[in-house]
């Protein structure tokens, strides 16, 4: 299951957590990244699949202030996108728009549309909702869910409301549910949470610890994928919270990310601390029969969900991003600053 | 014609047939059978006699052939020929002639005689016409007579009834007195229809004496069909004459057989009662010391009695075969649903053996009277499920000791028994697998081998049946297992963080108990099993060639390697994530970016090292020693590669803010040219092994919360004084002390990568600190065990 190296390789400068698909750029497929360095002065880079599909080109170069914790492309406006930022001690926020006519300035430099700086605790993420056009934006810190309402013309973000998560919970992440703008899922320590965004109240949860990471499926709803740090994949239905309707065996390290693909519905990708990034075939009858006994279900009887495995990576991979445009092609990026694209067109083909 | 006798030669022959030919029409008619074959055979073309004989091309032919002397001869010939015939065609017409004026003179004659007859027969007519008139004259006078004579005759026979009838009853008493029943049944209905007749008057008391004979006749008679005593011939009749009498037999048989009925009620107790002394080892010692003794020879007595009271019944109700079929088959019945009872219970196959032995001799004995009920056949079915049921509860009964010995850790540990009770549990759970595979198999070797008629026919389904119990029994296992770890862990995560610690210990204990007893399934117990069913239990072919044999122990053991490798995973998995949590608190509760300046060697390093501790001991109960050993690229399962840099650690005293960029190029440059270091490298199952991953697998941890933070100066000094410290500690109880070392460093490198002001502990303060710390647990180390 060793992946060919067939995959482009991009390296950033310095070490680098995340990586995002530039879902509004309909003409390209084009990812964005930024870097984390506490000492030197941070980039974020914006890069391009060549037409040819065999190199990935530098489109933009721009210089951030601080080194990027997280960072999200606006779905909408492919020049929009958001990051959250340390500057060692403090934690911030900003939405950013790349500059017009970029290509012509030598060191152009990010216009900053806002900054979310309602924030106490430590930002975990900026979250965009992900099926389209919506004024709205979700971040996260430790303890608290801010949803703020954007306008980018006018260059105003406005908390239209908040709410805590309570003292202990230590969120640390969440997603957006793509089929239901009003409901997002937060993932804390012990659990993860299901906020309604009108009435900002808790509707669900999981109770389930140490839990990484999160993923709605797009074209299944009530579907969503966690990332754990020790006990690998978990795919749940909303509707029977209790027990995950499929487990995947995940990393020999922790699972640090998981996405899944925008297409097709089954294909799951992780990345993950052992510098690894797996790529997964769920069980195709993720319905109402397919409850616990996939848990006692010996694994003789059923096939490996494993289709590849990439480990062509010198360091933890921290991010990883299908692109929307083409969908069998993925972006991963390892800590030590290199973007690896991938194409899984081969295996999809043999299926 | 008169020439008959005389020999003819072939010439005068050939005339006869000639002439006679012209004389009939048809040639074949005439002629014999032997002349017309032999001048079939001479058609030929020169054949003269043919009637398809051709003059002109006889003549060619004749030409062509013959020279001029032998057609001369044969001119001569044939002029002779012509000439004979010429004068026998005359001498026929003669005779004809001739034999034409005898038969004239003939018919003249017998003209003349034919005339006096027709006065002569008138005559004759008259004669015979006075006989006939005279006869009748004498039959008319004798009429009256005769009459008179049938009358007389009829009236005597009719007194001679009378007579019978009026001494019927005395005739009857008389039968009573001689036992003679058959004799006065068949008098009785002999005069039954002159008393159905004309019983109400003339005949009144002879028919009432004659019931009452009658009524003393059937009681008898009902009284000999009942009474065992009787000889069964005698029952028979009795009841045949019953019938006879349109006595309700029925309801006589419905009440016979409710009675045996009862009687088999008892006869099942006794069954029950056999089985219930043999559940006690020394009732069933005794039994078998002793088989005479009482409650087998009752039980065998009464079946006996049954059997005669069929053999007796069906002589006396021919037609209550359906009954009685059904009546020995509901004994059967029961006897199998006693031993289905029965084999619930925990029973070792001498007992088994012992209750269906008893079963069978009954059915034989059955089987005797009985025919008809197919009672073997009846029972083997009944047998069949029987030991189904018994090789099933077999099965079920290993499942449980298994499983029993292997919770007996979980809850010891809970009790507080010593820690040493994990490998007793090892111990214990293998030998219950191991044992008891080998104690179920010669059970059922002793079921085999037995030649119980009943069982020998069940061979091949016992053999199949044992074979597919292993495979089954052995997939339940696994199932079982799964359960174990799979059940206690969702309890102990329902339990959550609080309270989960203990629950947690004993049972990452059980799993690796699980994981090892795994393997020893997969590596001797299967193996043994599957030499011992070879030799014993093969060749059972009831299923059918196509599914193969039952039991496959290629699959079982992949089935236990794997599940082997999963709990041992899953062991390493529990083990770490205890850890996990730890260092997640380590990290995440401190502000990394206000920190104190290190005084001391954190006491998280001392619970880590207390985790790996408890491991280690663990892991010593259960697993093997491995080989001590430097592994570099010996693995295969590896998924994770990294590349070691010492390099680094040279740089990282030198290192400034202002080279930090330039440090980073370099020790990418570096990497490009260093050996890949196996990080995560497969698992075995050695103590040094598991251990070894687990350290390595917490120390990666280490560094990816490291990653996770911002330091200043003091937070990476103390980053790095823990680690320092970790070092001696963690290397002596790992196998592959270059990629801990590496795992080590690149925690070091991480948390100056992630400081604000990378200066480390000049190394004399480093040592003092450590060495404090040394003398602090060297001072502790007495007090604490």
């Amino acid at each position: 299951m060793q992946g060919a190296s067939s995959g482009i390789g991009y390296g950033l400068k310095y070490q680098a957590r995340c990586i995002s698909d530039v879902k509004a750029d309909t003409d390209h497929t084009s990812f964005l990244t930024g870097t984390l360095s506490l000492k030197e002065e941070n980039e974020v880079h914006l890069i391009r699949l060549s037409s040819g599909g065999n190199e990935l080109i530098c489109e933009g170069l721009f210089s951030h202030p601080n080194e990027i914790w997280d960072l999200a492309s606006c779905p909408f406006d492919q020049r929009i996108f958001s990051t959250v930022y340390s500057t060692g001690e403090a934690y911030g926020a900003a939405i950013w728009q790349i500059p017009e006519l970029y290509g012509e300035l030598n060191s152009p430099q990010l216009e900053r549309i806002t900054s979310l700086d309602a924030h106490v605790g430590k930002i975990k993420g900026v979250l965009w909702w992900p099926s389209g056009r919506n004024d709205k934006l979700i971040s996260i810190d430790e303890e608290t869910l801010f949803l703020w309402s954007l306008d980018c013309s006018k260059k105003v973000a406005q908390v239209q409301s908040q709410e805590s998560a309570g003292m202990l919970h230590n969120l640390s992440g969440g997603a957006w549910d793509p089929h239901d703008m009003n409901a997002v899922a937060a993932i804390s320590e012990s659990t993860t949470q299901f906020w309604d965004l009108r009435t900002m109240k808790k509707t669900n949860s999981i109770e389930r610890a140490h839990i990484r990471n999160i993923d709605y499926n797009p074209k299944k709803k009530h579907i969503l994928v966690t990332a754990e740090d020790e006990s690998g994949i978990h795919i749940w239905d909303l509707r029977k919270p209790k027990v995950p309707i499929q487990e995947l065996p995940g990393h020999a390290h922790w699972t640090w990310a998981v996405k899944c693909n925008p297409e097709q519905d089954r294909l799951i990708l992780s990345a993950g601390t052992d510098s690894t990034v797996n790529l997964w075939l769920a069980s195709s009858s993720t319905s109402d029969e397919f409850t616990t006994e996939s848990l006692l279900d010996s694994p003789t009887r059923r096939i490996d969900p494993l289709l590849s495995s990439y480990s062509d990576y010198e360091d933890s991979v921290y991010g990883i991003a299908w692109s929307s445009r083409e969908p069998w092609i993925f972006a991963s990026l390892s800590y030590d600053g290199r973007v690896v694209v991938e194409t899984v067109k081969a295996l999809l083909s043999k299926k | 014609m008169g020439v008959d006798d005389v020999p003819l030669d072939d010439k005068a022959k050939r005339m006869r047939d000639l002439l006679s030919s012209f004389y009939s029409p048809d040639p074949s008619m005439s002629s014999s059978s032997d002349t017309t074959s032999s001048s079939s055979k001479r058609t030929t073309l020169d054949d003269i006699n043919s009637s398809s004989f051709d003059p002109d091309q006889y003549m060619n032919l004749l030409v062509h052939k013959s020279n001029l002397e032998r057609l001369l001869q044969r001119h001569v010939e044939m002029a002779a020929e012509i000439k004979n015939l010429d004068t026998d065609l005359q001498m026929l017409v003669y005779e004809n002639y001739n034999k034409f004026i005898s038969a004239t003179d003939t018919i003249k004659r017998m003209n003349s005689n034919i005339v006096g007859m027709e006065s002569n027969m008138e005559q004759l007519l008259e004669k015979i016409m006075s006989v006939q008139s005279r006869s009748d004259g004498v039959n008319t006078s004798l009429f009256e007579k005769r009459e008179h004579v049938e009358k007389l005759h009829r009236t005597r026979n009719l007194l001679r009834k009378v007579q019978f009838i009026y001494d019927l009853p005395a005739r009857l008493g008389k039968c009573i007195k001689s036992e003679a029943y058959a004799d006065a049944v068949r008098f009785y209905t002999g005069a039954m229809p002159i008393f159905k007749a004309y019983g109400d008057s003339s005949f009144q008391d002879c028919k009432r004496a004659s019931e009452e004979a009658m009524a003393i006749i059937i009681k008898n008679l009902e009284g000999k069909l009942f009474s065992d005593s009787e000889s069964i011939q005698a029952r028979a009749e009795a009841a045949v004459l019953l019938k006879k009498l349109d006595f309700p037999v029925e309801s006589l048989k419905a009440r016979l057989l409710d009675k045996l009925a009862q009687s088999l009620a008892d006869l099942q107790l006794k069954t029950e009662e056999i089985s219930n002394a043999s559940v006690d080892p020394k009732d069933l010692s005794q039994e078998e010391s002793n088989p005479g003794s009482a409650p087998a020879a009752t039980h065998e007595a009464s079946v006996r009695e049954f059997a005669e009271a069929i053999r007796a019944y069906r002589i006396i109700f021919p037609d209550s075969e359906s009954q009685l079929i059904k009546l020995s088959q509901g004994v059967v019945t029961k006897h199998f649903e006693a031993v289905e009872e029965y084999v619930k219970k925990r029973i070792c196959s001498t007992d088994l053996l012992h209750v269906l032995r008893i079963i069978w001799t009954d059915v034989l004995l059955m089987d005797e009277v009985l025919h008809e009920a197919a009672l073997p056949n009846y029972s083997l079915e009944a047998a069949k499920v029987a030991v189904k049921q018994y090789v099933a509860s077999t099965f079920s009964h290993l499942l449980h000791d298994i499983s029993d010995s292997l919770t007996e850790v979980h809850v010891k540990q809970k009790e507080g028994v010593g820690e040493y009770s994990l490998q007793t549990a090892l111990e214990a759970s293998k030998r219950a697998v191991l044992q008891g595979s080998m104690d179920v198999l010669v059970d059922f070797r002793q079921i085999i081998e037995d030649n119980l008629e009943l069982l020998v026919q069940l061979k091949p389904l016992i053999i199949d049946l044992v074979q597919e119990g292993f495979q089954d029994f052995f997939g339940a296992l696994d199932d079982h297992f799964l359960l174990l770890s799979g059940g206690n862990n969702a309890v102990s995560q329902d339990q959550g963080f609080v309270e989960g610690t203990q629950v947690d210990k004993a049972f990452a204990g059980l799993v690796l108990v699980l994981a090892q007893v795994s393997v020893f399934i997969e590596q001797t117990a299967i193996p043994k099993i599957t030499e011992e069913i070879a030799a014993s239990f093969s060749g059972g072919g009831a299923r059918g060639y196509e599914h193969g044999p039952a039991f496959v122990p290629g699959e079982i053991c992949r089935i236990f390697r794997s599940a082997g490798e999963k709990f041992l995973h899953l062991y390493i998995n529990m083990r770490t994530q205890r850890i996990s949590l730890l260092l997640k608190k380590r990290f995440t509760t401190p502000n990394w970016v206000k920190h104190k300046e290190p005084r001391e060697v954190h006491m998280f390093v001392d619970l880590f090292l207390q985790e790996l501790e408890a491991t280690g001991c663990e892991v010593k109960q259960i697993l093997p020693e491995g080989l001590r050993r430097h592994r570099r690229n010996d693995s295969n399962g590896s998924t994770n590669s990294s590349r070691s840099n010492p390099l680094r650690e040279e740089k990282l005293s030198r290192s400034s803010t202002q080279r930090a960029r330039s440090q980073l190029l370099e020790t990418h440059l570096a990497k490009l040219f260093k050996q890949k270091i196996e990080i995560f490298t497969k698992v075995e199952y050695t103590q040094e092994s598991v251990v070894t991953t687990i350290v390595k697998l917490c120390l990666k941890s280490l560094q990816e919360f490291v990653r996770l933070q911002t330091f200043n100066r003091s937070g990476f000094q103390q980053i790095q004084l823990d680690i320092q410290f970790l070092r001696t500690p963690v290397k002596e109880i790992v196998e592959d002390q270059a990629v801990i070392d590496f795992l080590l460093d690149e925690v070091i490198v991480n948390a100056s990568e992630r400081c604000l002001d990378p200066i480390p502990l000049e190394p004399p303060i480093l040592d003092r600190l450590i060495q404090a710390k040394l003398a602090k647990t060297r001072h502790q180390n007495p007090v604490t065990p």
